[in-house]
């Protein structure tokens, strides 16, 4: 594993009209960890994941993920880049009309070659990773309750073996036994596997129980960085009141 | 390129793990390890040339090992996060059983299945039209709950903007029409029977089926995917939550615009199909536009008009009624809502030639 950070952000500047959602955002995130990026709602935090993905354009700035800047790639570089990078989206966007297996199964049989034997345990084995029950993989996305529709969407997400792994929102809707059973999935998953996974959350548990750095977004620009207990200390009104609802 | 090596020391087999483990070279790796011929007894593996490993390649080798009956005697070698990658794949791994049974193809049970489900829907769509009825006679003792403005914009929908698509089929039907008849009544001498033909065939049959079919195809598939959609988003319930009922607010407003509609579509097919006919019967027939329409009034009975005008109404009741059924009863997945639209299409068109032909019989026997 190279030392090199897994994503460079340098200056983003988003705008959708003439509102200003990014002013100029910088941050790194290591390899092998957990960063979170948090915010207020309409701080543009999912805007910039969508950006770090290649969904979205910033209007000017440079991304670098795994070495590759996405937003001056070719088409081919970009999706050599995609096989290695999952994303979760915040309410699973999972294939309505398939089932668990077979939206697991689509990015094996799309992108990788897998040999026909080893397709169903491969995919048995990344549902089982993504820590649901074997009885899941037969069962239709409507059938699933909103734990288990992440967690299904987090096993599409890690098909492909992927280094880096995004989630939007993971923890929201769900209960917080619930969500505190899927922070430990994602700290399973940095720890043995050394996936490096960046989390858009709200949810203080998350952020104070299996994050190791924090990026924080406010006004368009980053306002802290650094470990969580950095990120306590900085003096922000809007950290302050976000920071204030926890006994610290 | 070799990922693998079977060494023997001593009594002890050694599996040597060379080079790069990832899920894009797991086809080579998997062939290889096939034919490496992995004895069944404990394997050492050894893991100091190994550069990386993940999970699905973890798998393979695990798999490879238990379908070759060995089993791992100990890790040497391996650093610390591939060690932790075989330990997530083993523990997590299944025992093979297959998770998804898959049936085979059996053709009686495949019929039988077809004719419960034809039983089901023809039984799905009494309860819907007795429903419907249902909210239909409690609008007559409340009339205030009707929605005006939906009915409106349906109307709108259904009647206003399909008149283009509807005048232009019919009138080019009507032309087809009388010239087809004409080419074979000249042979008699009987030109002026091509005027009957078309305006009691075009009036009782072609132009309420004609209207029917176009209307199937773009109102009762927008009724369907309307709905579908309000039910995949929940916007049906929530009108349930809120106390109103979905049948007042949408369905009722829908199925009474398209009975509405539908004759007066019919009478607008109509319309254009003499209007066809008699733009070709001048050239073609030298009966002029006078004689045409002296003939129609003298032959056309009213009571063809409106047989017509009525299965009108009828086969608008029947599409909008298929249509809202449909998109109330949708699946909760995207596909779902095409293979309902396509179903209502198809449903809306078998059922309105279903009706005709039992019309054409009824009618035949009240001698209307």
């Amino acid at each position: 594993m190279s030392a090199a950070a897994a994503i460079e952000i340098d200056s983003v500047v988003t705008r959708f009209g003439a509102q200003k959602v990014h002013d100029s955002v910088s941050f790194r995130v290591p390899r092998g960890e957990i960063v979170a990026v948090i915010g207020g709602s309409g701080s543009g935090k999912s805007v910039l994941l969508r950006e770090i993905i290649g969904l979205l354009r910033p209007a000017a700035g440079r991304i670098s993920v795994l070495g590759t800047d996405v937003w001056r790639a070719s088409e081919e570089e970009l999706a050599r880049l995609r096989r290695r990078f999952g994303m979760m989206f915040q309410d699973g966007a999972l294939f309505s009309s398939l089932s668990v297996f077979d939206n697991v199964a689509t990015p094996l049989i799309e992108q990788a070659r897998v040999p026909a034997h080893l397709l169903a345990p491969l995919v048995r084995l990344r549902i089982a990773l993504a820590g649901l029950p074997p009885e899941a993989a037969a069962k239709m996305p409507s059938e699933l309750s909103g734990g288990m529709r992440k967690r299904a969407a987090v096993a599409r997400a890690l098909a492909l073996e992927p280094e880096l792994l995004f989630l939007d929102e993971p923890t929201s809707g769900l209960d917080p036994v619930t969500a505190r059973a899927f922070d430990r999935l994602l700290r399973f998953l940095a720890d043995e596997l050394g996936l490096t996974i960046v989390v858009v959350t709200h949810d203080l548990d998350t952020l104070l129980g299996i994050v190791d750095r924090a990026v924080v977004l406010a006004g368009g620009t980053v306002i802290a960085e650094g470990t969580v207990q950095d990120v306590m200390r900085v003096d922000h009104p809007w950290l302050r009141s976000y920071f204030a609802n926890h006994g610290t | 390129m070799s990922y693998s090596q079977l060494q023997h020391e001593q009594d002890d087999a050694v599996l040597l793990l060379t080079g790069q483990w990832n899920l894009s070279r797991i086809a080579d790796i998997d062939a290889e390890l096939g034919a490496a011929g992995l004895p069944a007894s404990p394997i050492t593996l050894d893991g100091t040339r190994l550069q990386a490993l993940d999970t699905a390649t973890a798998l393979a080798l695990l798999m490879r090992l238990a379908a070759a009956g060995a089993t791992i005697a100990g890790l040497s070698g391996l650093n610390r996060s591939h060690e932790r990658v075989i330990e997530a794949v083993r523990s997590r791994m299944d025992d093979g059983a297959p998770g998804l049974r898959r049936t085979g193809h059996r053709p009686l049970a495949a019929l039988g299945a077809a004719a419960v489900k034809l039983g089901w829907k023809l039984h799905c769509h009494l309860e819907f039209l007795g429903r419907c009825v249902a909210a239909l006679g409690e609008l007559a003792r409340h009339p205030g709950r009707l929605r005006w403005k939906e009915l409106a914009a349906q109307l709108q929908h259904v009647c206003l903007e399909a008149i283009p698509v509807v005048a232009l089929v019919t009138f080019l039907i009507g032309m087809v029409l009388a010239y087809l008849f004409g080419m074979q009544a000249e042979k008699y001498g009987a030109s002026i029977f091509v005027v009957d033909a078309v305006a009691i065939g075009a009036s009782r049959e072609i132009s309420p089926l004609l209207v029917a079919v176009i209307m199937a195809g773009r109102s009762g598939s927008a009724f369907t995917a309307q709905l579908g959609t309000m039910r995949l988003t929940e916007e049906i319930d929530a009108l349930r939550t809120l106390g109103l009922s979905p049948m007042q607010v949408l369905v009722l407003p829908r199925v009474l615009a398209s009975v509405v509609a539908l004759p007066l579509l019919v009478f607008v097919g109509d319309v254009a199909a003499l209007a066809g006919a008699m733009a070709i019967s001048d050239p073609l027939l030298d009966i002029s536009a006078l004689t045409f329409i002296g003939r129609v009034d003298s032959q056309l009975a009213f009571r063809h008009v409106a047989v017509g005008l009525a299965k009108g109404a009828i086969f608008g009741a029947a599409i909008a009624l298929i249509g809202c059924r449909a998109g109330m009863t949708v699946g909760r997945d995207a596909r779902s809502i095409g293979s309902s639209t396509t179903s209502t299409v198809v449903q809306g068109i078998v059922w309105v030639i279903l009706l005709d032909a039992l019309f054409a019989v009824l009618l035949q026997e009240l001698g209307i």
